[in-house]
């Protein structure tokens, strides 16, 4: 048992240090678009696809680890960045303060949603964080705090009194994904992972384990919306705009849909997810001269795209570099053995 | 009491779109056990086709219609074919996100067929008459009756015919059923056809009150949704009660929200109030009005 749990320790460092080896390497790209190599367009992609990785891990925390379904999660993120724009632009709040506020109050709330998870399940706990998500975008049509349906302006962060750009926010940004991704794969090796893991097998098993499905339940809520305001905050800061219809139902499914694509257990699969849904259709497809020609088609490819991908990999995207390294070990054993083979035949 | 009858009315018109998308959605729930987020993208686009007949060949509005739920239909059959079958070891959820993946398509690939100009799909029949002092629309009446005469008929059909009995049992226990002989298969891509059929005619009669468009059954669709929750997924008929009931509701507070001499409480506040109001209900009764309580054996 000893040896198991240090194992582990040791894998969880090494996955740690992968994840800032990412980090670092994501980061250089505002340096690459300075030298004019990548596009300004390219990085916003890549920027989005950051920070909806992060609500992303939110919800594979929550589905993956814990089986508690949410679709609620365009609600949550709605209201984390209409809560910064607020706070930083109407009343001029410093941005840590927004930041701790803006995330606090939807974690409350989220809190109170793992409270119903306790007595309905399935579906209904789905329909139940969908009637808390429409709700929440409800509020957003109030002109006085919103601006209604004109959208309501961001900016770019200021810590400390220091201007950030659109760089910097990049950076800001990829350090938050480091971070939290440091932080979930810590707390999912250890015993609240397992607990949830116990949970989402089967509930009973688990109290009867000891397990007080009171407090893991309420945790994963809390975790899973702290992530999706988070990311909400940081989409205002980056997107520096906001808009009542973006955070509707089609949002919080296309959520669900990462993890799937990505793989439902997986951190890196949350952001493999990610890009695949938000990055792949503007990044890869746009470029394939057939698809980028009619209007349109790069939406419709990247829908047909999704199915293939379910269809083909039901476990997760994230598995095909296992297949690639199989597969390619496969072949390169084949190679080598060929010769002998033919020695023997002689 | 005018106005209680303008209420009843149009709460009967509007919960007849939301029944019959409710029916789509249970219909597949039951016979394939998935969720379908899918069905108001279906309707959407065969609202966009039958737009289209209507206004490219000059035919009336019934029978531009009916060819619309006919393309439906193989709409249906062809999803089944191509995405459902295939996916034998795919798990339940990842199939509901496939029906994700159709909303994608269906969404991208109206404007690419049809352009982007917001169409406009007729009534059925113009002209109004008196009821009880109020004035109503024959298209009105026409919409109530065809919810309820669909819904009578599908009734019916489950409960007296030999197919009806096959979609019971399948909706059962597939594995059951395919033991006793019943083509559970086929009864599967029956239920895709019909409903997709149905969404058409929820998106064909909602499309004279708004503009054809890629949006318009969104609204539909999460209220299809939240009537099958309502109603509890075990029954047929109980999605199309929670369908009327969120259709009465969501009128009634729409009409005397601003009537309570409250400042900020316009009707805007009524889809928050009623899911609130839901999701306290819901919480009550986990399975809904009619939902029978499924025992977990652990």
């Amino acid at each position: 048992m000893k040896t198991r749990e240090i194992n582990s320790y040791t894998s969880n460092r090494k996955t740690n240090i992968n994840y800032m080896i990412f980090g670092a390497v994501i980061a250089i790209l505002p340096l690459l678009n300075g030298f004019g190599i990548i596009q300004s367009s390219t990085m916003t992609i890549l920027g989005t696809v950051m920070f909806y990785s992060i609500v992303a891990m939110g919800l594979t925390i929550l589905l993956g680890f814990s089986g508690l379904v949410s679709l609620g999660t365009a609600g949550f993120m709605g209201l984390g960045s209409y809560m910064a724009a607020y706070f930083t632009e109407d009343m001029k709040l410093p941005f840590l303060l927004s930041l701790l506020i803006s995330v606090l109050v939807p974690v409350i709330i989220g809190v109170l949603v793992g409270l119903v998870s306790l007595r309905i399940e399935g579906y209904y706990l789905a329909i139940a964080t969908l009637a808390v998500s429409e709700i929440i975008r409800r509020l957003f049509d109030i002109d006085k705090f919103t601006h209604g349906y004109s959208g309501k302006n961001g900016n770019y962060p200021i810590i400390f009194g220091l201007e950030l750009d659109k760089s910097y926010t990049f950076i800001l940004i990829t350090i938050v994904l480091v971070l939290i991704m440091i932080l979930s794969n810590n707390f999912l090796n250890a015993q609240t992972g397992r607990a949830l893991l116990a949970m989402k097998g089967s509930e009973a098993a688990a109290q009867a384990m000891g397990i007080n499905l009171l407090k893991y339940k309420l945790t994963a809520f809390g975790i899973a919306t702290l992530y999706a305001s988070l990311g909400g905050v940081l989409y205002n800061h980056f997107v520096n705009y906001t808009y009542p219809d973006t955070w509707n139902l089609l949002l919080s499914l296309n959520f669900i849909g990462i993890i799937i694509i990505g793989g439902m257990r997986s951190l890196s699969g949350a952001v493999l997810g990610t890009f695949i849904v938000f990055g792949f259709p503007e990044l890869v497809l746009k470029e394939i001269p057939g698809i980028a020609n009619i209007d349109g088609l790069q939406y419709v490819m990247s829908g047909v795209f999704l199915i293939i991908i379910i269809l083909f990999y039901p476990g997760g995207a994230i598995n095909i570099f296992k297949d690639i390294k199989d597969t390619s070990k496969k072949v390169l054993q084949k190679i080598l053995k060929k010769p002998q083979e033919a020695e023997v035949g002689s | 009491m005018d106005s209680f009858l303008r209420i009843l009315f149009s709460s009967l018109e509007t919960g007849s779109f939301y029944a019959l998308a409710a029916l789509g959605i249970i219909i597949i729930f039951r016979t394939s056990v998935i969720q379908n987020f899918s069905i108001g993208a279906i309707g959407m686009f065969n609202a966009f086709i039958a737009t289209y007949i209507l206004m490219e060949w000059g035919v009336p509005t019934w029978v531009a219609a009916i060819i619309a739920m006919l393309v439906a239909i193989i709409v249906g059959i062809v999803i089944d074919f191509a995405i459902m079958r295939p996916s034998k070891k795919v798990t339940r959820i990842n199939k509901e996100i496939m029906t994700l993946g159709l909303i994608i398509i269906f969404i991208g690939i109206s404007p690419m067929i049809f352009g982007v100009l917001p169409l406009k799909f007729g009534r059925f029949i113009e002209g109004s008459m008196k009821i009880l002092g109020i004035h109503v629309d024959y298209n009105t009446i026409l919409n109530i009756s065809i919810g309820i005469i669909v819904m009578v008929l599908f009734v019916l059909f489950l409960q007296k015919t030999k197919c009806g009995l096959a979609v019971r049992v399948t909706a059962s226990n597939e594995t059951a059923a395919r033991l006793m002989g019943v083509p559970s298969k086929n009864i599967t891509t029956a239920a895709w056809a019909v409903g997709a059929a149905l969404s058409t005619l929820a998106a064909l009669m909602l499309a004279p009150r708004i503009t054809v468009n890629t949006a318009m059954m969104n609204g539909v669709q999460v209220n299809a949704l939240i009537a099958c929750v309502l109603g509890g997924f075990q029954t047929f008929y109980g999605p199309v009660i929670g369908a009327y009931v969120i259709s009465l509701g969501r009128n009634v507070l729409i009409y005397y929200l601003p009537h309570l001499g409250i400042e900020w409480l316009d009707s805007s506040w009524a889809d928050p109030i009623l899911y609130l109001l839901i999701l306290l209900f819901i919480v009550i009764r986990p399975n809904g009005i009619i939902g029978k309580k499924i025992i977990k054996k652990v």
